[in-house]
């Protein structure tokens, strides 16, 4: 009982850091319509922003975070000037290569400048807690705690800020937006920007969890996130929240059932099954993309 | 971004003499190559024209039906595992591995294309970048047959048997040679394939696929015979690249040989053959070239891809037609080249 509750427990955990790097990526497609399959590049940009303030500077986790979220987000800034602007309008093949491209320089700067090795992230809070019977980490229960507190403020800016509603309003209908005045690449920059630097938060907030950095950790990240976007029902930011905690724990319990190598398929079967039973998502009726 | 032109006829009648000359004077140049090049730059071509092969199956999907298909690699990494293991236990010579390889990929696309087909954009991108990661994690996993992580090594060099003689094929020189021949006889079959009415019917449905069917194409049955075809020509190249490079391993599943693939058909140019097997040369050279630096090697990749898709959406095409049409003594108006 105790290890099917922990279980559980940690598969929310994972379920929440996929959250956090999924709203971003389903936010982004929302108003480009472009699947970013760079995405996970800035959860790995963030983590070794957050890794090199630490080892480098010295600073403390805390401090760390804020700076490989800042890192991340002029990254960002730049690359949405220069490529994700472009992709308004363009046909869905233009971003699939145009972001697989970010993706292979982003990855092999952070190798050329970094080195290919492992890094040892030696921050966070890793002591468990103890529930009873029932340990876990407290940084498992701080990402949990963060994620109910990013997913409230998303909601909260999409419906009471000017930009969150005008996000709202360029992933229905960006021609009407231009006609009603609202600048669409001044809101697409903000959505790459808000949804990377979400994936950069996330990354660093697991990183005492999973403990080493690498260049080419982006990828798998990428790989985990696109199928629960497209369970979720692309742009729908509630779906994702439900289709990454379900990965979470179905993930958990594969890697304690069936052993650890199967865990990172998990995501991709269940997307074909789902496919193949409803092809336009869990959580809308019908198909939209 | 426009992938492709609208089907265009060439206009040109009989045998233009300048075209001959071109084409017998890249024959020639194909034929004595390795007798110039180094050992190298012999490697670098026999791994171009083994990527031919799936590029070629990816350009029938991308350039001629109009589906952004991701599944190349796995067909490519199924067909070198089938090479691999028919080879190991059953012994059989080149040929049949070849076959098996190709007709392997061609049976299992079957199932996977039924429900892959029914998605459109977005969706059947990912469905079939899905069946790359499982195709990983199966050659990672099933460790009784794959050997894992380990991979299946001292693969035989391609082996023919006629009338009880057996002949190897070994050394780039001679794999040249062989990969040659299969390069051409495979680019000669999809040739005819896409000038065949069912190609124009591919055309058909990539351009307009409602009014095709209201034409009276078929286009599902199309569609899937497309997604066969193409993972028939992938699993051909899987056989040839495992027995060159002698193993197979999970790492055939990586992302980089879906991303050659791709720029090789984009940059080459979606729906253009000489395009393709132009792109073929130019790309697996690039990048054999920069081996040595491997980072910058992905870099330079990756900045290629953003050049292609911002500067030069439709590849190298273009750019070969026109010498082409000069070849054949033919003006076009700009703009409708």
């Amino acid at each position: 009982m105790e290890f099917l509750i922990e279980q559980i427990l940690n598969g929310i955990s994972t379920g929440s850091v996929y959250a956090i790097v999924a709203v971003g990526m389903t936010m982004i497609f929302g108003v480009l319509r472009a699947i970013n399959f760079a995405h996970g590049e800035y959860y790995m940009l963030g983590t070794f922003g957050g890794w090199y303030a630490i080892s480098a500077l010295g600073v403390p986790y805390p401090v760390a975070i804020v700076i490989g979220v800042a890192v991340t987000a002029a990254i960002a800034f730049v690359i949405g000037r220069l490529v994700m602007e472009r992709m308004i309008g363009a046909a869905p093949e233009a971003s699939v290569v145009a972001t697989l491209g970010v993706s292979l320089v982003l990855q092999n700067s952070v190798i050329l400048a970094f080195g290919g090795s492992y890094k040892f992230f030696s921050e966070g809070y890793i002591e468990p807690v103890f529930f009873g019977d029932i340990g876990i980490a407290q940084q498992r229960l701080l990402i949990i705690g963060l994620c109910i507190l990013v997913f409230a403020g998303l909601e909260w800016m999409v419906s009471h800020t000017r930009i969150g509603k005008a996000m709202r309003a360029v992933s229905q209908n960006t021609e009407a937006c231009a006609v009603v005045g609202i600048d669409v690449r001044t809101v697409v920059i903000a959505t790459f920007v808000l949804g990377t630097s979400l994936a950069a938060f996330s990354g660093i907030l697991t990183a005492p969890v999973n403990v080493s950095v690498y260049g080419s950790m982006g990828e798998i990240i990428t790989f985990k996130t696109l199928p629960i976007i497209v369970m979720g029902g692309l742009g729908n930011v509630r779906g994702t929240f439900i289709a990454a905690m379900i990965l979470g724990i179905a993930e958990s319990f594969v890697a304690g059932q069936f052993g650890l190598q199967y865990r990172d398929s998990v995501g991709f079967v269940t997307l074909i099954l789902m496919l193949l039973w409803r092809p336009h998502g869990l959580f809308s009726s019908h198909a939209r993309f | 971004m426009n992938l492709t032109e609208p089907y265009q006829s060439d206009g040109a009648r009989g045998v233009q003499p300048l075209r001959l000359v071109l084409v017998l004077g890249l024959a020639l140049v194909a034929l004595c190559a390795p007798l110039v090049l180094g050992t190298y730059a012999v490697h670098a071509a026999v791994i171009a024209m083994i990527f031919l092969l799936p590029a070629h199956g990816l350009n029938l999907l991308v350039g001629y039906t109009g589906m952004l298909s991701l599944a190349q690699a796995a067909f490519f990494g199924l067909g070198a595992y089938t090479s691999a293991l028919m080879s190991i236990h059953l012994g059989t010579s080149f040929p049949v591995n070849f076959a098996g390889a190709a007709l392997m990929a061609a049976i299992v696309a079957v199932p996977l294309g039924i429900p892959a087909l029914r998605l459109r954009t977005t969706s059947f991108v990912m469905c079939t970048l899905g069946f790359v990661i499982i195709g990983q994690a199966i050659s990672k996993n099933w460790i009784s047959v794959t050997r894992g992580d380990m991979g299946l090594s001292n693969i035989d060099k391609p082996t023919f048997r006629l009338l009880g003689a057996s002949v190897e094929v070994a050394g780039p020189v001679q794999t040249y040679y062989l990969a040659l021949a299969i390069g051409a006889l495979a680019t000669g079959v999809f040739w005819l394939l896409v000038r065949s009415p069912a190609g124009r019917n591919l055309v058909a449905i990539r351009e307009n696929e409602t009014l095709a069917e209201s034409l009276g194409v078929p286009t599902w049955k199309y569609r899937l015979a497309a997604f066969v075809i193409a993972a028939a020509f992938a699993g051909a190249g899987g056989s040839l690249y495992v027995h060159y490079i002698s193993v197979a391993s999970p790492l055939m599943f990586q992302t980089i040989y879906t991303t050659t693939m791709l720029i090789i058909v984009l940059g080459g140019g979606a729906g253009s053959i000489t395009g393709v097997v132009f792109g073929a040369f130019l790309f697996v050279g690039l990048s054999e070239g920069l081996r040595v630096t491997p980072e910058l090697r992905m870099i330079a990749y990756g900045l290629c891809l953003l050049l292609l898709v911002f500067k030069f959406p439709k590849g190298f095409a273009p750019l070969l037609q026109k010498l082409w049409d000069r070849a054949g003594g033919i003006t076009r108006k700009e703009g409708s080249a």
